[in-house]
């Protein structure tokens, strides 16, 4: 019944999110570049593909190249600036992601710029590529030049500015990681800690309680009653279960040997692993021929 | 007996627990239309940093239509002049008719169509109209999750016990609804 709920629960949140507006998603994101319109020739791809790699790998900045079939009902802006969200493209924080979104049948394109390089890749440079570079070879139907060509702009222009990118910017976006690897490492000690008391204290009781008191403190951090109900419901029994669990290994003696049965999460190797969380804000230029 | 007083007693705590967690998403709602307005609000700055520069390529091409630049002039006194959001609104409503006819009398002038600086201009105008079109489009969205929240039935109690009200919506000024298009 609980499970039904939460299942519940988790469904209504994202029919809310989808019924935003009309658009439709392309699909998730196979790599930097996702040609689900089929323009681009293999070789065309794999180079994009590589050169982007390059650039997230040495600048951290995230480039999209994205061929779609059909726009709906949507204008290639809002299409964009939906399809941006979605994916997230650039680090969550920086916000350093474009998205370069083409429309063959259509014949629209746009390069959407992340609110964190809006002030390097400007509109009028965004409007620059689009006409000079990327229009006059799709009237001549030539996608894969269009396209390859005004990728290496799109890169040329934000690469040459990361090298100015001030330090202050990158110093900021270093501290709020840090902050968040500091909560991650005040919960493991302090899980540990309260681990060590349960094992050491004789009482049975003592878990369920500091259960259900996590599960209030989660309700009203999260100012949602029923995630607290759920939470408090949950944690009063695993606050129970562990009590014991360690009252019973430490033998009274406490001790963080019970972690021995969490793995590092491995991370991805090299590969492409999705995008970084950044967002946009309708900045960037759009063409169509 | 006893057990029934404790059963008050947990009805209640709940109560004023699910009261504090209301009061804080209501707060925490309310700031981030707040917050998102001043999107809305820095994008229309730079709108009005940019129409000086377009005011300037164009004037002397331009001479015989004094009217819509001193309808621009006008508008900009006006935004400058708004103190609440809704006057700001409309006000920006104005600057962006104004704004519109310039750039339809603009098509009319090919000598204007195929001066670089014009063409710049005009391509940051159009990124900024759209800018301002998607962070007003969140900042009704941002709106729309506060109303909920104040209008619902449980949390609407909290929300009129404390005060809190729902909030207008931005809504396109009449015959504004179609953004100015910009063709080269």
């Amino acid at each position: 019944m609980k499970f039904k709920l939460a299942t519940l629960l988790s469904f209504a949140v994202l029919a809310t999110s989808l019924s935003v507006s009309a658009y439709t998603s392309p699909g998730k994101p196979q790599g930097f570049v996702n040609d689900f319109a089929h323009v681009l020739s293999p070789q065309s791809k794999t180079q994009i593909e590589q050169r982007l790699s390059a650039l997230r790998a040495t600048t951290t900045i995230e480039v999209a190249v994205v061929t779609v079939s059909s726009l709906g009902d949507e204008t290639i802006e809002s299409y964009a600036v939906a399809l941006f969200k979605e994916w997230g493209i650039g680090q969550k924080g920086k916000d350093n992601g474009v998205l370069f979104l083409v429309a063959p049948i259509e014949r629209k394109v746009r390069i959407e710029v992340g609110y964190g390089l809006e002030g390097v890749l400007t509109d009028a440079q965004s409007y620059g590529i689009i006409q000079k570079i990327v229009l006059p070879a799709f009237r001549n139907n030539d996608f894969d030049k269009g396209i390859v060509d005004g990728t290496d702009a799109i890169v040329s222009v934000v690469k040459s500015e990361a090298d100015y990118s001030s330090p202050v910017r990158g110093a900021s976006t270093a501290s709020t990681n840090s902050v968040n690897g500091n909560i991650v490492w005040v919960v493991f000690f302090l899980a540990a800690f309260l681990f060590r008391i349960m094992g050491s204290s004789k009482s049975w009781w003592l878990g369920g309680v500091l259960g259900g008191l996590v599960g209030i403190g989660i309700g009203i951090f999260f100012g949602f009653l029923f995630a607290g109900i759920i939470a408090t419901v949950l944690l009063v029994p695993f606050g129970l279960l562990i009590d014991y669990i360690v009252s019973k290994g430490s033998g009274g003696r406490g001790g963080p040997g019970f972690w021995g049965g969490f793995g590092e999460g491995s991370s991805g190797s090299g590969g492409f692993g999705g995008f970084g969380g950044g967002s946009s804000g309708g900045g960037g230029s759009s063409g169509s021929w | 007996m006893k057990r029934t007083t404790i059963g008050i007693i947990i009805v209640a705590v709940l109560i004023v627990l699910y009261g504090f967690a209301t009061y804080n998403s209501l707060v925490t709602l309310n700031v981030n239309a707040d917050t998102q307005w001043k999107q809305v609000e820095t994008q229309y700055q730079r709108r009005f940093d940019l129409i000086p520069n377009l005011v300037e390529s164009v004037k002397g091409v331009m001479k015989q239509e004094q009217t819509v630049f001193t309808a621009l002039a006008e508008a900009r006194t006006h935004y400058a002049g708004a103190a609440t959001p809704d006057a700001k609104a409309r006000a920006a409503g104005e600057v962006e008719s104004a704004l519109g006819r310039l750039l339809v009398i603009t098509e009319n002038y090919p000598q204007l169509k195929s001066s670089d600086t014009v063409q710049t201009l005009m391509s940051q105008i159009e990124g900024t109209e759209n800018r301002i079109s998607v962070e007003r489009s969140r900042f009704n969205q941002t709106v729309q999750a506060y109303n909920l929240k104040v209008m619902r039935i449980p949390s609407s109690i909290i929300a009129s016990i404390f005060g809190f009200k729902t909030r207008a919506y931005f809504e396109a000024a009449k015959g504004a609804e179609n953004a100015p298009q910009v063709k080269f």
